[in-house]
Formats: structure tokens, C-alpha cells, sequence
């Protein structure tokens, strides 16, 4: 088993929860002010969908290969996959909360508004623990979806290992030099963590929830 | 003291004005879609009016006019309102006391003296021991009183209520409406109630003001608007059954579609041939089985007996027009009224109230009649 691989994946796959997560949840924030501009900013979010991973992987490898913002190349790095995950993350975790935020019933709003809370307290006490569920999605999705990703992080950061080489490029490795037995075990784990990621979220946290409830209750 | 006087064409014409003394009731009735709940969302800041003026306890909540717009707009959170919401809008994820304990976050008292305040709420609305329950383990009649708690918790200026009964059954609403009775003895505070339902509006309110297509129609004591409604609008609004038009000059009133003319008495306000609505209350009626001088032959077409109550529709002979009259089944009886018995109307001239058929903003207030 390829632990280098599983290990780097696991080590993207976090890095991109972390750093997306509250980013995600301050565009979702973000787009419920939003009028005229908001079907162009979500179509933009929404690009990384519906645009072919060689596409985004070439505009990426063509952005991030002379000098970027920190001075230096970033292609064929780990930063550089990072900054890519993130950028076709972005639909995954933006969504789901996105649509927690628009579920809030107005009127909930108001009344915490005419309680006297301010726009932060508003934010903190009501709408995060209300659009909890829709950030625990966007986690997940993200994640499975991390461990999964494989076009755009092959053009970017090609397959050097240790650094860029994560389970989706070595089964894909594997399979081209015929160790199918390996690929074989590598794709197993990865549809194994995505299963239990997305159960994870359909259930265990789902259920947590209600759960809580009873039992505060 | 509250003091209200907005307007606003667009998006929905607005053109209201009511003061609300300390202490009070004032209900807001009127149809559906007729800016009820707009004002109340005016008042507590979730809607802002073009222009306009709203005063609390002396303090400009909000001040807006067509030269200089917007000179005052406090936001929700510093006007100071309790608001009562039609659906309640609990916290769904907080339970009971915690949703008391939301509009007490930023009070100057320590957390153990606010869980004791916001406990001590729920008390007041009789619910202490359900300060656990979140609002999915409770009665509709139950949130609305967690509502309350949360809506008065925080000690506000006035109390603003949205339909606050309408979504309850009738036991239940029977508790709230005595609640609400000994809460506006203790708060002593302005406290304003839309409704839709002008039974509870003339139980419950000191004042009514009757809201039409966004439009103030007329601001009265219950007893006053059932009796003098300002216009045929008030009188169609506020469901006076015996409402009828007509025309008036120099002191007589000519029924439309009916050969009768009474003599009554105005201030002086209505021009000559002028088109007028009109309406006579109960007492104004007296009904007979032979004719008298004045009287107006009438042939008894519908009698309703419920319990000791009977209203009877009265045909108006020659005519089109049918008068209501309620009496009690004892006094049906004493008449020996059956349906089709020939009986006899008298009308009282001096209980007759007349009115413009039209607002008194509205250019075609009166018309006139020839």
C-alpha cells in the first residue's frame, strides 16, 4: 500500500477543510446580501462544476508556474495543489451552506434583530448553530471530494511522491505499469472513506442533532 | 406614549397615523393586504416608510421627509420593541429559556441574574416547568407564550402584536386574551395589536384604527366606531349590517330605491345633494304589527333563531332593500312574527348617522346627487 500517497492525500484533504471552511461560510454569508450580482458571482463559484479538470488545470498551471504572489512558482508543489483543491473545493463547500443560510426563515432573523442582537450575535447565536448541518455537508463533500480529485491535481502538481502524489494519481500509476492488485487496494480504501464520509454526514451527524435535542430536552 | 404618522406611495401605498398612550390597547383592523402588519413592521424598524415620523416615550425612532430623507432611522435592536410574531419565529435550535434569554445578551445583569429573569418570564406566562422543551416539543399556545416572554423579557417600550391569536384555538385563546389582560395592567406600556378580527378588536382594544388599502380610515373608541363610522368604507369594514345609501339636503334624507325621506340631523359638514351612505344601530329601530304615521311597511322574508336571540330580515315593501333586526325570540313571539308576516319599521330619524361615502383625503368624497 502506497501510505505515502494515503498520507498526502489525507494531509490535502485536511488543509482544504480547514482553509475552506470559513471561507466558505463567509461567501454563503455574503451572497444572501447579494441582489443583481448574485447569479454571476454563483456562476462563477459555480465554474469548477462544469468546467473540465484539464481546463481548470491548465489555466492553473499557466497562473501559478511563473512568479505568483509569493515570489515564487507554485506549480509542482504541495502548495500549489493545495491552492488548487481549494479553488475546485469551492463550489462543494460554498453550496450546501449557502442553501443552510437561505433556509433560515426570515422571520427568525427579525426576531433576533428586534431582541436587540447585533449583526455579529445574530450570526454567532442563530444562523451558524441554524446552518450547522449544511456546514457539516460542505465538510464532507469537500473531503471525499479532496481525496478524490484528480485531473486538475495531475496538471498542476504532476505526480512527484511525497509531494504531490496523491491515491488518486498512484492508482492511476499503478494501473498504467499493470499493478492492478495495488490500484485495486488503493481504489478500495478511497470509495471506503468516502462511504463512511458521506454516511457520516447523512447519519451520525444528522441524527446527533435530534438526538441532542431529546436528550437537552 | 407612541406617536406614528408615515406615507409612502410605492412599493405599497402607506398613509397612516396613530398615537398610542401608555398603558393602552390599540388594535389595527382592516382586510387582508390592507398595511396592517406593514405598520407594525414600520414601527419596530423591519420596514422603513418614505417618509414620516415615529416617536416613542418622546425619543425619534425614526424621521424621514421629502427634502431632506432620511434624518433618523434606528435599527431594530435599538428601538426597543417587543414584537409578537404571527408564526412566534422561535429559535428552533434553543430551548424555552434560552429563547428568553436572547433578548437579555446584552443586558448589564450576570448570566445567573438573567437565567433567573428570563425563568421568572416564563413563570409570569405560566409555562416555568416547560423553560427546557425546545419550541418542537410544544402546543401552538405554548410557543406563543414563550413568544411573549421573549418579546417582553427585555423590558421594551411598547408591545407590538401580530395576529397573535389567529393561529391558536379558541380554549386556548381564551387564556391569552385574559394574559394579555393583566400583562397591560403590570407593563404599562403602549401596546399595539393587529388583527383581522373585530370582535376581538372591540374586546379587547381601547382605540381601533381601521386600515384600508394602506390608509388610516378612521381611529375611535370600539363603541364609537361601531356607532359613527366616518364613512361607508369604516361601516363596510367594521361589518354594520344595516348600511344603506341615499341623498341628503338641508336636513332631509331621501333613501335610494325606496320612496322615503326622515329628517335628520347633521353638523352642517355634508353639501346639498350630496350621495351619502347611512346607517341606523339597533336602537334606532322599532318594529310593529299595525302601521303607524311614520312607519315603513315591511314583510318579515328571514327570521334566525339562536337561543334567546332571533335576527330577522326585513323586506322593505316596494323596495329592494332588507333591514337586519336583532331582538330576543321572546320578543319575536310577543309580535307573533312568522316568516311572510306584514309588520311595520320605524325608523328613528335623530339615531340615523350619516356619512360620505368616500375618505376624507379622497377628492370624490362627495357627489353630487343630481
Amino acid at each position: 500500500m502506497d501510505t505515502d500517497a494515503i498520507l498526502l492525500s489525507l494531509k490535502l484533504a485536511l488543509w482544504t477543510l480547514v482553509l475552506i471552511l470559513p471561507f466558505g461560510v463567509w461567501v454563503a454569508h455574503s451572497l444572501l446580501g447579494l441582489n443583481r450580482s448574485k447569479p454571476w458571482v454563483e456562476a462563477a463559484l459555480a465554474l469548477p462544476l462544469v468546467l473540465p479538470p484539464t481546463v481548470l488545470g491548465y489555466y492553473l498551471l499557466v497562473g501559478l508556474g511563473g512568479k505568483t504572489f509569493l515570489g515564487i512558482p507554485l506549480v509542482f508543489s504541495f502548495a500549489g495543489i493545495l491552492i488548487a483543491s481549494l479553488i475546485v473545493n469551492l463550489p462543494f463547500a460554498i453550496q450546501p451552506i449557502q442553501r443552510a443560510f437561505e433556509a433560515i426563515n426570515p422571520e427568525i432573523i427579525e426576531a433576533a434583530q428586534v431582541s436587540g442582537l447585533s449583526n455579529w450575535q445574530i450570526f454567532r447565536l442563530i444562523e451558524l448553530p441554524l446552518a450547522w448541518r449544511g456546514i457539516t455537508s460542505a465538510a464532507v463533500l469537500t473531503f471525499a471530494h479532496t481525496l478524490g480529485e484528480f485531473g486538475v491535481i495531475l496538471m498542476v502538481g504532476g505526480a512527484i511522491p511525497g509531494e504531490t502524489k496523491t491515491v488518486s494519481i498512484a492508482i492511476y500509476d499503478k494501473v498504467q505499469s499493470f499493478d492492478t492488485s495495488g490500484a485495486g487496494a488503493l481504489a478500495l480504501l478511497l470509495l471506503g472513506i468516502s462511504l463512511i464520509a458521506i454516511a457520516l454526514s447523512y447519519g451520525v451527524f444528522g441524527k446527533s442533532v435530534s438526538q441532542q435535542r431529546q436528550r437537552r430536552g | 406614549m407612541l406617536k406614528l404618522k408615515i406615507s409612502q406611495a410605492l412599493p405599497n401605498p402607506l398613509q397612516i397615523t396613530l398615537e398610542c398612550a401608555a398603558g393602552q390597547l390599540h388594535a389595527l383592523v382592516g382586510p387582508s393586504g390592507s398595511g396592517k402588519t406593514s405598520t407594525l413592521r414600520t414601527i419596530a424598524g423591519l420596514s422603513q416608510a418614505k417618509i414620516g415620523k415615529i416617536e416613542c416615550n418622546g425619543e425619534t425612532w425614526f424621521e424621514a421627509n421629502e427634502l431632506a430623507g432620511v434624518i433618523q432611522n434606528l435599527s431594530p435592536a435599538q428601538r426597543s420593541c417587543g414584537f409578537l410574531f404571527q408564526q412566534y419565529a422561535l429559535f428552533p435550535h434553543l430551548s424555552a429559556l434560552e429563547n428568553v434569554l436572547i433578548p437579555l445578551q446584552n443586558s448589564a445583569h450576570k448570566v445567573a441574574e438573567r437565567k433567573a429573569l428570563a425563568q421568572d418570564w416564563l413563570g409570569r406566562m405560566g409555562i416555568a416547568e416547560l423553560a427546557h422543551r425546545f419550541p418542537h416539543q410544544l402546543s401552538g399556545g405554548q410557543q406563543q407564550r414563550v413568544a411573549l416572554a421573549r418579546a417582553l423579557a427585555r423590558q421594551p417600550k411598547i408591545l407590538l402584536l401580530d395576529e397573535p391569536f389567529s393561529a391558536v384555538d379558541a380554549p386556548t385563546r381564551q387564556g391569552l386574551y385574559k394574559t394579555l389582560a393583566d400583562l397591560r395592567k403590570d407593563l404599562n406600556i403602549p401596546i399595539v395589536l393587529v388583527t383581522h378580527d373585530l370582535r376581538e378588536a372591540d374586546l379587547l382594544a381601547d382605540r381601533i384604527t381601521v386600515i384600508d388599502n394602506g390608509i388610516s380610515l378612521q381611529t375611535a373608541a370600539p363603541q364609537v366606531l361601531f356607532q359613527r363610522p366616518r364613512n361607508s368604507r369604516v361601516a363596510e369594514l367594521v361589518g354594520i349590517s344595516n348600511l344603506f345609501h341615499g341623498i341628503f339636503n338641508a336636513g332631509n334624507l331621501t333613501w335610494d330605491g325606496c320612496d322615503k325621506t326622515f329628517s335628520v340631523a347633521d353638523k352642517g359638514k355634508i353639501p346639498a345633494n350630496a350621495q351619502v351612505a347611512w346607517v341606523i344601530p339597533q336602537d334606532g329601530l322599532s318594529i310593529h304589527n299595525a302601521p303607524t304615521l311614520t312607519s315603513t311597511p315591511a314583510i318579515a322574508a328571514e327570521i334566525s333563531v339562536l337561543g334567546q336571540i332571533a335576527v330577522i330580515q326585513l323586506q322593505i315593501q316596494n323596495s329592494i332593500h332588507k333591514i337586519e333586526w336583532v331582538a330576543s325570540a321572546s320578543e319575536v313571539k310577543r309580535l307573533n312574527m312568522e316568516v311572510g308576516s306584514q309588520m311595520y319599521i320605524e325608523l328613528n330619524g335623530n339615531q340615523i348617522h350619516i356619512m360620505p361615502l368616500r375618505p376624507i383625503n379622497d377628492p370624490r368624497r362627495f357627489v353630487d346627487g343630481n
